[in-house]
């Protein structure tokens, strides 16, 4: 096959020394799916943002057709054939399916005006041309993520893009959605388009790609041919050690009751129902977690346990302390948190190391302050934080330095560390490894299993099934604001849920006979 | 820290820089200008107790302004705040009669009550009717400044005196002098360690410091945003009351009319160009003072007029402003440029 991309010797180093790609030589054929593959922080995207013009390489060349480029903006990248589908969807929701797809390259009419009939011809024949099922006068605020999705990438083919690259495309899609993106991805690679893929979820490289590039530390580890690898070998290429895919999961033995809502409802300011008749515990040494899409009411299910949110009915209580409407800090006596967003709830990104590992801490260990609460006791914080840095095998350098100057794992080790520390029954643990990557969602896997054995009574929510099965002992489904399933995780599996999670009722198997 | 000195330094060196162009520009004689403006102001034991005693309003509404900024509320009523200050200290400096070692404090603390009060009534507007006291602390600015100039006029009007202003305060109340030095520089020395320490030691000063940086983690941390939100109001309004307070107190001893000058409006200024640091506040302070103190003199010897020193402030506040974030923006391009160079094999 012809060779389409050349990158040799590319080096990319972020401001003021992050060197996300380091040395990078790899090829890109004509009409391939060529995956790549790495942790977080691999600079797989990275790599795929210099090439398509977003980020500016230092060192290197790039040649694309046999001609040395090096695009300024993604504009000169599109003129060239080259689109990008990127994580986050950009739609404009109010407008239609069309609409989006024509926007910025509308035909024009000899009055200059947009000629709507051709425009939706034209992308009519672009959808049956690659078999895309989807309706072009919907509008995107009514159709699913996937359909989202499938819009974006028939922008870019509208454009008469030939190269697509797609930024962990599967990351927004239910179990069910996957299989169709990836035969109409085979479809367009058929036609002669050639796909660059980025993703880390390692099953779904293997059934699809062509060829494979796995990059570890900006580096470029090897280029392997699809049929000729395993999970394992992968995995063992990314994160440069061996990996265990199971858990060693030990059944539990649940005790008393700690955490507990009943009947939550609660409808928001314009009048949405957001949660409906809640009712669930969660026992001492037990795992739950809870799986659904994302904006199901998983939000609304985090604020209102945290007090973010006044519940509109309906009871929550820890140790048989009726917590509804207590003062957050009350909570805080009973509730450790991690939430999923380490930026926004999580910490204070400029603030030091230091001062986010006392908070929460300051105000309920009266050892971190003297003088009745008055004044910090600023030596015994730093002891705290030098235990911490042991206990959780953090990388942190001096205390002081701020908090964002810490990886991504180092950062979440911390935050565990602070609130694992306060020693509450409960935890409250949002999509804990989310943006981990492998080695340290490891490390946040044991730490909340070491946690379950020490009876504490643990909610996890989480977007990846594969973590639930992995960790949870039960599994509850949240759909549309409510619990459609709450099920035994050794009595159901991932398409069950999966399945669940879209539909919000079991699989009528009657009907799947016909 | 020396990341930020340099850049402060350079700062101001390249604003004297574009000052000399101008008056270049103009015909003028830079070298000799800038001599005799730092003359005035620094060389010489009666320029320095000027300089340092004309910092003292500019210094604490700066304090209020960074304090504030630094802890979420956008308090922009420190014109007010400190008018009200200046306001409660004389009233209680022409009725009160005590002796100087109790008057003194007390006025002191009336100055500071007067500027909580006034800054308390945006707190409230806050809490009861949602107001952004972006907006408010703006509009009472107005009202103090027609409300002090209806009660030098009307109420507590000088009768012997042609323009408003108020009578004299009791003597006892006046700041003692000693020799060029002014102890308004010793209040507010004091004010500056009292509040670096609330700012830096004290629990209440570290949750004020979170819930600026990032609110939402703060309240989810258990720390109660809505009070430390009143407090911090109410202490960086007595700042900017206490302000007031030493204007009457160490200088003409009456509240007479422009008494607040752009004292408050300099103390923000003050405040953005050291980026609501508390030390660097002190010395910006300082360095505007003397620019200010200074202007004096260089008119006198030269031709150059005093307004161009608001011209050298201003673009000392964009020179370094802007230079703040293109200085971090080039140290780490140039680090990565070669660290990139190093990787090349």
């Amino acid at each position: 096959m012809q060779v389409l991309i050349e990158m040799k010797d590319i080096i990319k180093v972020f401001p003021p020394n992050v060197v996300a790609v380091d040395n990078v030589t790899t090829d890109f054929r004509k009409g391939e799916i060529h995956a790549i593959v790495g942790e977080n922080g691999a600079g797989k995207s990275t790599l795929m943002k210099v090439f398509y013009g977003l980020e500016q390489f230092n060192q290197g060349e790039i040649r694309y057709l046999g001609q040395t480029v090096r695009f300024q903006e993604p504009g000169e990248a599109i003129a060239r054939g080259i689109g990008m589908v990127h994580q986050e969807i950009l739609l404009i929701p109010q407008y239609t399916v069309w609409e989006n797809i024509v926007l910025g390259a509308e035909p024009i009419n000899f009055l200059g005006v947009i000629d709507r009939q051709r425009a939706r011809q034209m992308v009519q024949s672009k959808i049956d041309e690659f078999q895309f099922n989807l309706d072009i006068d919907a509008k995107v605020d009514d159709i699913s993520v996937a359909a989202r999705q499938k819009v974006e990438i028939l922008k870019l083919l509208y454009r008469n893009v030939s190269v697509l690259i797609l930024d962990e495309p599967t990351a927004v899609l239910t179990p069910q959605e996957i299989p169709q993106l990836f035969n109409e991805l085979r479809r367009l690679r058929d036609h002669g388009h050639t796909i660059l893929f980025i993703s880390h979820h390692l099953e779904e490289v293997l059934t699809l790609s062509d060829r494979i590039t796995v990059m570890r530390k900006g580096k470029k580890i090897a280029t392997v041919q699809a049929e000729e690898t395993t999970k394992e070998e992968l995995a063992e290429m990314m994160v440069g050690r061996a990996v265990l895919f199971t858990s060693h999961r030990e059944k539990s033995n649940p005790g008393m009751e700690v955490f507990s809502i009943e009947n939550l409802t609660y409808v928001d300011g314009t009048h949405h129902t957001r949660l409906e008749n809640i009712n669930f515990h969660v026992r001492e040494g037990e795992l739950v977690g809870i799986a659904g899409v994302e904006g199901n009411g998983q939000f609304e299910l985090v604020n209102s346990i945290m007090g973010l949110i006044r519940v509109t009915q309906g009871k929550i209580s820890v140790n048989g302390f009726d917590i509804t409407n207590a003062e957050i800090l009350e909570r805080r006596r009973y509730i450790s948190f991690v939430s999923q967003d380490r930026g926004k709830m999580g910490a204070a990104v400029k603030a030091s190391i230091l001062e986010n590992v006392m908070m929460t801490h300051h105000r309920l260990n009266p050892d971190f302050t003297t003088w009745k609460g008055l004044i910090l006791n600023d030596q015994f914080a730093r002891q705290f934080t030098r235990q911490i840095e042991q206990q959780f095998a953090v990388v942190m350098g001096n205390q002081d330095n701020p908090f964002r100057s810490l990886s991504g794992g180092n950062q979440q080790k911390v935050i565990l560390g602070r609130e694992l520390l306060l020693d509450t029954p409960f935890l409250l643990l949002d999509q804990p490894t989310r943006g981990l990557d492998v080695g340290s969602i490891e490390y946040v896997h044991e730490t909340i299993l070491k946690m379950r054995e020490l009876k504490r009574a643990i909610l996890l929510i989480s977007a990846d099934l594969e973590e639930l099965f992995r960790i949870a002992d039960r599994i509850l489904v949240l759909h549309r604001g409510k619990i459609a399933a709450d099920l035994p995780t050794d009595q159901t599996n991932i398409e069950q849920i999966g399945y669940l999670m879209l539909e919000g009722k079991e699989k009528n198997l009657a009907k799947e006979a016909n | 820290m020396q990341r930020k000195l340099i850049s402060g330094i350079s700062g101001i060196l390249i604003a004297l820089l574009i000052g000399a162009v101008i008056m270049l520009f103009q015909g003028y004689e830079p070298l000799q200008t800038y001599g005799a403006l730092f003359n005035f102001s620094l060389f010489g034991l009666f320029p320095l107790a000027t300089t340092l005693r004309n910092s003292v309003p500019l210094i604490l509404t700066g304090l209020s302004a960074s304090v504030a900024f630094a802890s979420g509320p956008i308090n922009l009523g420190q014109p007010g705040q400190l008018l009200m200050g200046a306001l409660f200290a004389t009233v209680g400096g022409l009725y009160l009669d005590l002796p100087p070692w109790l008057l003194i404090p007390v006025l002191l603390l009336l100055s500071m009550l007067g500027g909580a009060l006034w800054s308390g009534v945006a707190a409230m507007l806050r809490k009861w009717f949602n107001m952004d006291e972006f907006i408010t602390t703006l509009m009472l600015n107005m009202i103090a400044d027609f409300f002090t100039y209806w009660a030098i006029s009307y109420p507590f009007f000088d009768r012997s005196a042609y323009s408003p202003m108020t009578p004299q305060i009791n003597l006892n109340g006046w700041l003692p002098i000693w020799g060029e030095f002014n102890s308004n520089v010793l209040v507010m020395i004091l004010a500056f360690v009292v509040i670096y320490f609330v700012f830096n030691r004290l629990t209440a000063g570290y949750e004020w410091r979170i819930t600026g940086q990032n609110s939402l983690f703060a309240r989810l941390g258990g720390i109660k945003i809505d009070k430390n939100y009143v407090t911090v109001m109410l202490v960086t309004g007595a700042l900017a009351g206490l302000a007031g307070g030493l204007v009457v107190m160490a200088g003409p001893h009456r509240f007479l009319k422009g008494l607040g000058a752009n004292y408050a409006w300099d103390g923000v200024m003050i405040a953005v160009v050291a980026n609501s640091g508390l030390w660097a506040t002190l010395l910006y302070g300082l360095f505007f003072s003397a620019m200010q103190t200074g202007s004096l003199g260089m008119e006198l010897i030269t031709a150059v007029p005093r307004e161009f020193i608001q011209v050298l402030q201003a673009v000392t506040v964009l020179v370094v402003v802007a230079g703040r974030g293109y200085l971090d923006i080039l140290f780490d391009k140039t680090i990565a440029r070669r660290k990139a160079r190093e990787r090349t094999v």
